[in-house]
């Protein structure tokens, strides 16, 4: 078990290094830095520009800015803000909270919606839970979170005044919730469905239990592992999600912070940002592959 | 020359004024207990630009957030001439060359402890030594400060330099004692209406009001908060009543135009706008000025405006907009340009032996329609058009390389002409914009017009170098128009002014209060 755990595992170390490595280079490859930024807005002269360059750090070679940037992450140093001057660490930890609780009520939304539509369709095959699967299925695959949001701001905000736009956590994650379980309400249904005709099943409905119990108590923990592997697609909505409605809602989130320091061209706090989504997609990827070990005896063989 | 606002003078003829309650717009005449104000309620919520930086004296175009908390001795008037703020009064030496400051008492920062003319002497000493911002150019013309007595503040330059009243103010007056002072200025004590409070960057600033601010009866707002995030879409959260008062981009004006619960205000001075011809590198043909003659009569100036600000901009051929004091209405007139005229260019193209569908042409900008529409212009005239619409960092990169043809941009309001002026000089500072020209005889002019004593002779100069500019088709200015900056209708005493500060002597924040259950 360590054994098959361990090799995924030093892959994906080996990958969040490829990325980092690669998002170091890119994000130079980007025509501008953090002085032109400065230059831009203040006027600086030739002479000054070339003076802060320097005294940043930013006019050497970038394989020498690379190895002192790595040398800085094996201490567990993110460095400073080279606009703001400010510690990278202190930025993430105050935007990690913000996205954390964003991506936590979307997906708990997402899969409270997905996961009882499907069950209550394949509870009720000719109910409206059927016609729901396939209408939350097109909606997420149709219209883009962003929209939906938008739509939201002019309707319910401008137009009814009922909440609030910036810094409204709760109407992005009924976004993001609704988009992700458009995602897994469709496979999840057809495996409840085939699932239905398994013989333990028959067995149930033999015994006389409700349609309810039949699908809570035997055909949803039997699915679990269907539901897992969809995690790709919900770690997918919910980073995209996140990001759209971080900056539509001008939520102080790790999305907006990548965005602005890629607009800023503030290295330091884009190389961090982008870690630090990439160490997520990977330990969610090695969590739910050691989930999907432990619920289905089969791939343990 | 004298220019003293006496305060003796100054306050012996406005106190029948003030107590007729007409003063309450005159610069320094709220000075008095501080704290005889009403209760102040409710927090101001403004979204104009960012805030780079705590340390007021390292701004690298934060300006629009640190004029609450901070202050200057001179304020910017809405018809652009410096007037009395920390400074209650200045005197300029018949050469020129001397500027005494009666620094205003009765002024805390915000720590309690009362401004002296030794602070202000340790911020232009700070702010020379700094060498960076918009003022690291005049200081390098400074010979001596000096602060006599506590009210007094000597400032000597090498030579003459007129834009010295505007430029200074910016030269924001901190408290030496503010942590951080000897690096980074981490929490400005300082004296303006609302002190520095909590920042998160790229987020927003709280700023709790100045209970002793020396104007008194301000500021009327309990706090003010700044939505400092770039990303966001302002005018949805202005309409949904999320903000008080946002900036406006001239697409947007329309839908605010049609809210009932929005008025629309403009800034004082204008953004100008305008393409320039790469003058550092010119490539052929375009180093020949009768071929940039001859672009210049493609140039469709009304319809070019109207991408760029709608229906709020004006067609001039100057960097000063109509109306401002160093626009010239006789040079306006004579436009060769002011209406298009393609057969004439493509005429003059002839003459200059350019067949445009051979020539490649490659223009640097934003990612905007109005580059869009000039890219257009030039392909019309069957120019290879390569169009390289990059973002404003991309853009500030490729022009400081100087491997295109043209350039067609704006820039935003400026404390004083000659800070459009300076980006044309030889040396100045982010040249890229305008092409980068090195001439000595322009350099000479705009050199002279600064050191001018007389305002008039200063505009003769000023206008003279223009003409030179305009001569050598370096830059051709298609108009200008204002910024717009929007506010909720139930804020009550907020007027922009002439650049993006959101606080000023006059008017800003500072004066700005919330009608009850807003």
């Amino acid at each position: 078990m360590i054994r098959a755990l361990g090799v995924p595992l030093l892959r994906q170390i080996g990958l969040i290094c490829a990325i980092v490595i690669a998002v170091f280079l890119l994000i130079r490859v980007v025509p501008g830095d953090v002085v032109d930024v400065m230059a831009t807005e203040g006027d600086m002269t030739a002479a000054e520009v070339a003076e802060l360059r320097a005294e940043l750090g930013l006019d050497r070679p970038v394989p020498e800015q690379l190895a002192l940037w790595l040398t800085r992450m094996a201490q567990g140093d993110l460095g400073m803000s080279l606009r703001f001057e400010r510690p990278v660490a202190q930025m993430i930890e105050y935007a990690i909270p913000t996205t954390l609780a964003l991506a936590a009520k979307s997906l708990a939304i997402g899969l409270l919606l997905g996961v009882g539509i499907a069950s209550a369709a394949t509870i009720w095959p000719r109910g409206p839970a059927a016609w729901l699967v396939d209408f939350v299925n097109l909606w997420s695959i149709a219209i883009p979170t962003f929209c939906v949001g938008l739509a939201a701001i002019l309707v319910f905000a401008i137009g009814l005044g009922w909440m609030k736009v910036l810094g409204n956590g709760f109407v992005p994650a009924i976004v993001i919730g609704i988009d992700i379980a458009g995602q897994i309400v469709k496979p999840l249904h057809e495996e409840l469905k085939e699932a239905s005709a398994a013989p333990y099943v028959r067995a149930a409905k033999a015994r006389g239990e409700s349609p309810a119990r039949i699908v809570l108590a035997h055909l949803l923990p039997n699915a679990a592992p269907v539901a897992i592997a969809l995690s790709g697609l919900i770690l997918a909505g919910l980073i995209g999600g996140t990001l759209t409605m971080e900056v539509l809602f001008g939520l102080p989130g790790l999305g907006t912070l990548a965005l602005q320091a890629i607009q800023g061209r503030d290295y330091p706090v884009i190389q961090a940002a982008i870690l630090l989504f990439a160490v997520a997609i990977i330990l969610v990827n090695a969590a739910t592959d050691l989930l999907q070990r432990l619920l289905d005896p089969r791939l343990r063989r | 020359m004298t220019q003293d606002f006496g305060r003796r003078t100054f306050f012996g003829g406005a106190a029948a004024l003030a107590a007729a309650g007409l003063l309450d717009h005159v610069p320094g005449t709220r000075l008095g207990t501080a704290n005889a104000q009403t209760a102040r309620t409710g927090t101001l919520k403004i979204a104009l630009l960012g805030l780079d930086t705590s340390d007021p004296h390292r701004h690298t175009g934060s300006i629009s957030v640190q004029q609450v908390y901070a202050e200057a001795l001179t304020s910017i008037a809405d018809d652009g001439k410096a007037i009395p703020y920390l400074a209650e009064s200045w005197t300029i030496s018949p050469d020129g060359k001397v500027y005494t400051f009666k620094i205003r008492q009765g002024v805390k920062f915000h720590n309690g402890r009362e401004l002296t003319a030794a602070d202000v002497k340790a911020n232009a000493e700070r702010v020379r030594d700094l060498r960076r911002g918009w003022l690291a150019a005049p200081m390098q013309l400074v010979s001596g400060f000096a602060a006599p007595d506590a009210r007094t503040f000597v400032m000597e330059m090498k030579e003459p330099y007129g834009p010295l009243l505007n430029v200074l103010s910016e030269l924001w007056i901190v408290a030496p004692e503010s942590p951080g002072w000897a690096a980074t200025v981490q929490t400005p004590i300082a004296t303006g209406p609302f002190k520095f409070g909590t920042w998160v960057p790229n987020e927003r600033l709280l700023a709790p009001a100045h209970d002793a601010y020396w104007q008194a009866g301000l500021p009327k707002v309990a706090a003010v908060e700044f939505n400092l995030r770039d990303t966001v879409d302002y005018t949805l959260a202005l309409r949904a009543g999320d903000l008080h008062i946002a900036r406006a981009t001239a697409d947007q004006i329309p839908v605010l135009k049609a809210d009932p619960n929005i008025e629309l205000q403009f800034m004082k001075d204008t953004s100008w706008i305008f393409w320039s011809f790469n003058n550092r590198k010119p490539r052929a043909p375009f180093d020949n000025v009768k071929v940039r003659e001859a672009i210049a009569y493609a140039m469709d100036k009304p319809a070019l405006l109207k991408v760029w600000s709608g229906d709020t901009g004006v067609a001039t051929n100057q960097m000063a907009a109509p109306g401002n004091f160093y626009w010239d209405e006789a040079l306006h007139k004579a436009d060769k340009h002011a209406k298009p005229d393609r057969a004439k260019a493509l005429a003059m193209l002839k003459a200059e032996g350019v067949d445009p569908s051979r020539t490649p042409l490659r223009i640097v900008s934003w990612q905007n329609d109005y580059s869009q529409a000039c890219a257009q212009t030039m392909r019309e005239l069957g120019f290879q058009v390569e169009h390289l619409a990059l973002d404003d960092i991309g853009a500030q990169r490729r022009l400081g390389q100087y491997d295109w043809d043209l350039a067609p941009f704006g820039s935003g309001p400026r404390a004083d002409i000659f800070l459009r002026f300076v980006r044309l000089l030889s040396d100045g500072p982010n040249t890229g914009l305008w092409g980068s020209p090195q001439d000595a005889a322009f350099d000479d002019l705009v050199k002279k017009a600064v050191a001018a004593v007389d305002l008039g002779q200063r505009r003769a100069l000023y206008l003279q170098a223009w003409r030179h500019a305009m001569d050598n088709y370096w830059t051709v200015v298609i108009g200008h128009s204002a910024e717009a900056i929007a506010n909720r209708r139930d804020v009550s005493g907020w007027t922009p002014g002439f650049t993006w500060g959101s606080a000023r002597v006059d008017g800003g924040a500072g004066y700005a209060s919330l009608i009850r259950g807003s």
